[in-house]
């Protein structure tokens, strides 16, 4: 049962990733790969901060913060200097991973001695219950702590989600989303999409940032290698989503990436304990985001094959 | 309202696919004249609106807009100053957004754009009785995605964006050059009632001599980067199709002449 509730929280930190690989791949049609970086860079930003003493809300609000920077960083140089998206985000990235060793002083971070935004949830919820640590769900025994985390991190998901949702609606928002959409239009319609780009890439590394810092929190250490390959991971969340919600309505698709990062992770769990070998788990990631973005175009030659026939 | 002054464009400059798309334009507008502009394929009047609209540097020149030097504003910047229709149907709107997103966006054009909300009740009201007067029964839509209109649909919309905030130019290339012929002349017909409506100031490019002698107050023909025939007042309302095909004429007899005039001397001397 523990494990099941650590794959949803898990599952539910990483879908602030997802949504912020589904603004930058998906909004602005950016293949932002910054997030590789900015994700340990939330986590060693919020690590230190702890470890130094300061409260978690603030150090998450930090790890967004360096997020925000290194996302403008990326849509500077390529809106700026003219680099190629992905070189932008390569650059940006691997600059990160220097950035961050020096952030941490070292490559690993423990945090087990540390107040976090996990133990002060697991509080909260004994402060609740009354000091009991288990209770009984359905037959399952339940752990209190583990609970407690995982409802407070559905909490900040809902939250971040929501207030996401509704600045896309905003006058900015819409800007942003129809500069993804048609940089002619906008263009002609006054707003400077250089600024939008730099813009929306700070929010996604935002998002991925904080993402990391609550991942640290979580696993109780920040690890200098811990984002290699999360842009394809969280690509992975979007790409799941998408096909569960199937609609481009833009509430449904951000409740879409949450739901795929938990789905995505629930398929992990899965297969881990199906004797998945860890080490095999980024290939499989990746054949399974190949296969993803392929199956659209296959799907469509075999309809046009039928139609003809 | 629009001065032009002698502006150049060359593309490529310095390589073999050296163009020079623009030499030495100059063109001067009063306020509300709507302006047709005719040409050969690749004489420079798509060019010539894009300068205008700023979406490149012109090497030589000036652009007065408004009373503004804007030869060095930004294309974000001048549409402050300009609305715009353009020859595709889906380069006027945002596909993945509904249509009042698109329209909330065109009321903004050229001002500051913040965190407010872009749905006030008294601006989806006034979307929807705007968009009922296209007739195309996509009042009751506003909320479907753009991508799900027809082009006809679309340009229609796409007008209806560039002149919500009155613009102090319209530039029309080609708007109804990828549509039917029916909804081409509905989008004719709309476009004559907003310019006469708000006495808009209209530069639009056509390649129908149909509409390039019933539209307008003044028609120009550009050939090869320079305005040849400056057609106004009486002598423009004079012109019929038939007298605008037989310039076409004349420019293709003097280029033929060009070219046996080349082919000659190239035979003598090479
Ligand atoms: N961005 C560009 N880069 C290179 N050459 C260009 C560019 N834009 C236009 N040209 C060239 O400039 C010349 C004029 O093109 P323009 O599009 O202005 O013609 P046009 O009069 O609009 O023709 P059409 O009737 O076919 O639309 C053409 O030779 C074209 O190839
Ligand atoms: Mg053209």
């Amino acid at each position: 049962m523990s494990l099941l509730i650590g794959t949803f929280t898990i599952g539910f930190i990483l879908s602030l990733l997802a949504l912020g690989v589904f603004i930058s791949f998906r909004i602005f049609a950016f293949p932002d790969i910054t997030a590789d970086g900015s994700i340990t860079l939330g986590a060693s930003v919020a690590a230190t901060l702890l470890v130094h003493g300061v409260s978690p809300p603030l150090a998450s609000l930090a790890a967004f913060g360096a997020g925000m920077v290194a996302g403008a960083c990326t849509g500077t140089l390529h809106t700026r200097f003219k680099i190629n998206s992905l070189l932008s985000g390569i650059l940006v990235m691997t600059a990160l991973y220097s950035i961050n060793l020096h952030v941490m002083g070292r490559s690993n971070v423990p945090l087990l001695s540390v107040t976090t935004l996990a133990t002060q949830a697991e509080r909260i919820g004994l402060g609740v219950t009354r000091g009991v640590t288990s209770f009984n769900l359905a037959g399952w025994d339940v752990s209190v702590r583990d609970a407690s985390v995982l409802c407070a991190i559905a909490f900040a998901v809902a939250l971040t989600g929501t207030l996401l949702y509704l600045f896309l609606r905003t006058n900015l928002g819409m800007a942003m989303r129809a500069t993804g959409d048609n940089v002619q239009m906008i263009r002609a319609l006054g707003v400077n999409d250089a600024t939008m780009i730099v813009f929306g890439l700070a929010i996604s590394n935002g998002f991925v940032a904080l993402s990391g810092s609550l991942l640290a929190q979580y696993q109780g250490f920040a690890d200098v290698g811990m984002g290699i390959g999360m842009v394809v991971w969280g690509l992975a969340s979007v790409i799941i989503g998408e096909a569960l919600v199937g609609s481009n309505q833009v509430g449904l698709t951000l409740v879409g990436a949450v739901m795929g990062s938990v789905l995505f992770r629930l398929m992990v769990a899965v297969a881990l304990r199906w004797g998945l070998s860890p080490n095999d788990l980024k290939l499989i990631t990746a054949v399974f985001v190949f296969f993803a973005l392929i199956t659209p175009q296959f799907l469509r030659k075999a309809r046009l094959r039928s139609a003809h026939a | 309202m629009l001065e032009v002054q002698s502006i150049v464009k060359t593309f490529n400059s310095g390589t073999p696919n050296e163009v020079h798309s623009l030499r030495g334009v100059s063109l001067t507008l009063e306020p509300g004249s709507w302006v047709i502009i005719i040409g050969t394929n690749g004489s420079g009047k798509s060019t010539f609106l894009n300068a205008v609209a700023g979406m490149f540097f012109v090497d030589e020149g000036s652009i007065r807009l408004a009373g503004r030097d804007v030869t060095r504003w930004p294309e974000y910047a001048r549409a402050e100053l300009i609305g715009r229709v353009f020859q595709n149907p889906f380069s006027g709107t945002s596909p993945s957004l509904t249509i009042r997103e698109n329209l909330s966006l065109a009321a903004r054009r050229g001002r500051s754009r913040g965190l407010g909300w872009g749905m006030k009740s008294t601006l989806v009201s006034k979307m929807r009785d705007e968009v009922s007067r296209l007739n195309m029964g996509l009042e009751d839509r506003l909320e479907n995605a753009i991508g799900s209109l027809s082009g006809g649909q679309r340009q229609a919309l796409t007008l209806l964006m560039a002149t919500w905030l009155r613009p102090e130019l319209l530039l029309l290339d080609e708007h109804t050059a990828a549509l039917d012929p029916k909804s081409a002349d509905l989008l004719i017909a709309l476009t004559e009632k907003v310019v006469a409506h708000d006495k808009l100031t209209t530069l639009m490019v056509t390649h129908s001599m149909h509409q390039a002698a019933s539209l307008g107050d003044r028609l120009i023909m550009m050939h090869r980067g320079q305005i040849i025939h400056d057609f106004q007042g009486a002598e423009k309302r004079r012109l019929r199709p038939d007298d605008l095909l037989a310039r076409f004429e004349e420019v293709r007899r003097a280029e033929q002449l060009d070219e046996s005039a080349a082919q000659m001397l190239a035979e003598k001397y090479i």
